[in-house]
């Protein structure tokens, strides 16, 4: 830690602090001097550049640049910030594109949504948004939605026609060398995401995905509501695991109104959040085998999670939109009774175990056909800043819940899964082991609730929630969490008295994962796209957000 | 020759097939209809790939604007006589995302739906519930909603 703040010394700095216990947040007073710290740090491991947040600050007449810097190795991490005017022909800054690969995304993200200009981008086109949103900046503060929404036919025609003039280009190019084939989003394995696939016969030349297809805006759907209502537009992030997206939320709001939540929270957050994980992982087994014709794995799995969203029905009432998790603490307080239902599924997933591994997940014909297919390597790991179960795969020991334990995390006896290879095989392998890891972690905290009620220690009925202030003060906060496919960044911002979030930056998962796609599969067959599709375990909810 | 066309409708309603398309959150419970404990194959529903061999689209969840116009051409790429489910409180009036203007709020005016399940996301018992609703209407001969009106007709996608 103490090494990165010497190295930040040495340039203009305007304040510099150490914030929780991996970050070093620092403010530059130029941001001419972007790029020099930014190469600085990455000779000295923070190789990953995770998102890019710009804060519009319509009062100030400025737009503060967040940059999220991380080291995979070392856990030490760096927020770096930097001022830049607002005006939309001065809103300027230099692109880190060119040093560090995960950054193209998040800055051509920054500049649909902000307005923002990356001097020397290598490809500086709008991403998620629709044409009818193209150099208008809707994320800014004085951007006016309701005067956009009232010429809605004429947008949806810009829209249409720009598909349309696709289409004629796509004509010209058919039976060339180089011929452009639209994989989704009515494919079925899709989902709502289009890859535009350049190839020539089989082989693949290039791919530029196409995504925004389930673009709601919740960042700035969040801006409308006020603390508590947030939850629900958090969670849909991604409904295979809502949970764990809720607590990221949560714990930033509670970090800004300066809340500790009880113990008692706490344990439920983990139990809650591995059982969502567990839904979530057995989605992404079946999804996998799914992308091979294979339908049979899914229906065991979507069998066997039917008894985890039992536990979650008795709960709280809903099967997969809980909304279970709010500032604060949880919505609602444990009877008992209920961790029976939930024994009933860890007895189910014991069962039906051992026959899923031996038939399936050590199958020779599923393994000749996905090892040596969509390999990442360590250091495309850290270049493009990936995460989660594709990250660790590839043998990259990173797992929030380890680097900056949050909930009860601190007190459970985990440790890091790794593959070797990071090919499509080994991440499959991945989604399996965690999903033991989880189920283990789900037996410590359920021991440990029923252990904690029968000695008095918990009141399973009232100690789920403490008060939390309907008005917050001023304040900014990051918080990670470990999503069931990565980790989860938010970035937090209130104003003064504040009754509702002033900016909610979510960096998703998938975001970067989906980046990866282009350089995986150039060369290979179109055959292999489902395959890697599927293996790199992508949802489409928090790609766009 | 009567009874013989009351049995071609009693075929084409026990044998629904519809066309594989998700534009939103409801797929997953979609998903879970499929699966092993709600099986809506026993009521003769299966997904397909292509829209050609389906009877049913559904509207699973929120429209977006960018997928509108794949929602449409994939509805007139399907075979008459074709209709249409809308589930989730998305398709009826934005449902959560009411207020977000990437949303489609009346995606149901636009293709209008035989037969809307409430819910956010619906369970599934639910979402089999809105299929039978389509199930009856083509076993009395009932024309689908979409073949008389909406506002689809006026865009040319």
């Amino acid at each position: 830690m103490q090494k990165i703040i010497d190295i930040l010394k040495k340039f203009d700095i305007a304040s510099i602090d150490k914030y929780k216990s991996t970050w070093v947040r620092c403010k530059l007073c130029s941001s001419e001097d972007l790029v020099q710290v930014a190469k600085a740090l990455q000779t000295n491991g923070l190789r990953s550049l995770v998102t890019v947040s710009p804060t519009d600050f319509l009062d100030d007449n400025k737009i503060e640049m967040n940059y999220f810097f991380e080291d995979y190795i070392t856990k030490r991490n760096c927020w770096l910030k930097c001022d830049i005017p607002r005006e939309m022909q001065r809103c300027e800054i230099d692109s880190l594109t060119p040093y560090f690969k995960g950054a193209n995304w998040s800055e051509r993200e920054a500049f649909s949504m902000h307005g923002v200009r990356f001097r020397g981008h290598p490809d500086l086109r709008p991403i998620i948004v629709t044409q009818d949103f193209y150099n208008k900046a809707p994320f800014r503060m004085d951007f006016d939605w309701d005067k956009h929404e009232a010429n809605q036919t004429q947008n949806i025609k810009l829209i249409v026609d720009e598909l349309k003039n696709e289409q004629i280009q796509n004509d010209k190019l058919l039976g060339e060398s180089d011929m452009m084939l639209n994989w989704g989003p009515a494919h079925p394995n899709s989902g709502p995401i289009s890859l535009k696939v350049h190839c020539n016969g089989e082989d693949i030349i290039s791919i530029d995905p196409d995504i925004g297809y389930v673009w709601r805006a919740l960042e700035h759907l969040v801006t409308k509501k006020d603390f508590i209502e947030a939850i629900v537009v958090v969670e849909r992030l991604c409904f295979m695991d809502n949970i764990n997206a809720i607590i990221g939320y949560a714990q930033a709001a509670e970090e800004i109104a300066k809340v500790e939540i009880t113990e008692f929270a706490k344990w439920l957050r983990v139990l809650l959040g591995e059982i969502s994980r567990v839904t979530s992982h057995l989605m992404g087994i079946g999804g996998f085998f799914n992308t091979m014709g294979l339908h049979t794995v899914a229906m065991w799995c979507l069998d066997m999670r039917e008894y985890f969203l039992d536990f979650f029905e008795s709960y709280s009432g809903a099967r997969i939109a809980t909304a279970a998790v709010e500032p604060g603490g949880l919505r609602w307080g444990l009877q008992e009774d209920m961790l029976d239902e939930l024994q009933k599924a860890l007895d189910k997933f014991d069962d039906t175990k051992s026959s899923l591994e031996a038939i399936f997940i050590k199958n020779k014909t599923m393994y000749f056909r996905t090892d040596k297919v969509g390999c990442i390597s360590a250091d495309e790991v850290y270049d493009y800043a990936l995460c989660g179960v594709v990250a660790r795969a590839s043998g990259v020991k990173i797992d929030v819940r380890l680097d900056e334990p949050y909930a009860a995390y601190d007190k459970i006896t985990m440790d890091y899964i790794t593959q070797k290879n990071g090919c499509a095989v080994d991440r499959l392998n991945m989604l399996y082991e965690e999903l033991k890891q989880s189920i283990d972690i789900i037996k410590q905290a359920k021991k440990h609730i029923h252990e904690g009620i029968a000695s008095g220690e918990f009141n399973p009925t009232k100690d789920h929630k403490v008060k939390f202030p309907k008005r917050l003060p001023k304040g900014e906060a990051i918080s990670r969490v470990e999503w069931s496919r990565g980790e989860v960044l938010y970035h937090l911002v209130t104003q003064e008295k504040a009754t509702n979030p002033y900016r909610l930056k979510i960096k998703a998962p998938s975001f970067n994962h989906t980046m990866m796609l282009n350089h995986l599969l150039a060369g290979q067959t179109i055959s292999d796209i489902p395959l890697v599709f599927g293996s790199l375990y992508i949802c489409q909810g928090d790609l766009d957000r | 020759m009567l009874k013989i066309l009351d049995f071609f409708q009693y075929a084409k309603g026990e044998s629904l097939w519809m066309a594989h398309f998700c534009s939103g959150c409801c797929s997953l419970e979609m998903a879970a209809a499929m699966g092993p404990r709600y099986d809506w194959e026993r009521y003769g529903y299966l997904p397909t790939a292509s829209p050609r061999q389906a009877d049913i689209i559904v509207i699973t969840g929120l429209i977006s604007k960018k997928i509108l116009p794949a929602l449409l051409r994939t509805y007139s790429q399907m075979a008459e006589p074709k209709y249409v489910l809308a589930i989730g409180a998305c398709a009826y009036d934005g449902g959560p995302y009411n207020d977000s203007v990437a949303v489609i709020k009346n995606a149901t005016e636009i293709l209008p739906a035989d037969a809307f399940v409430a819910g956010c996301p619906p369970k599934p018992e639910a979402i089999i519930e809105g299929l039978e609703q389509i199930k009856d209407k083509i076993k009395h001969g009932v024309p689908s909603l979409a073949s008389q009106s909406g506002l689809y007709k006026e865009m040319d996608f």
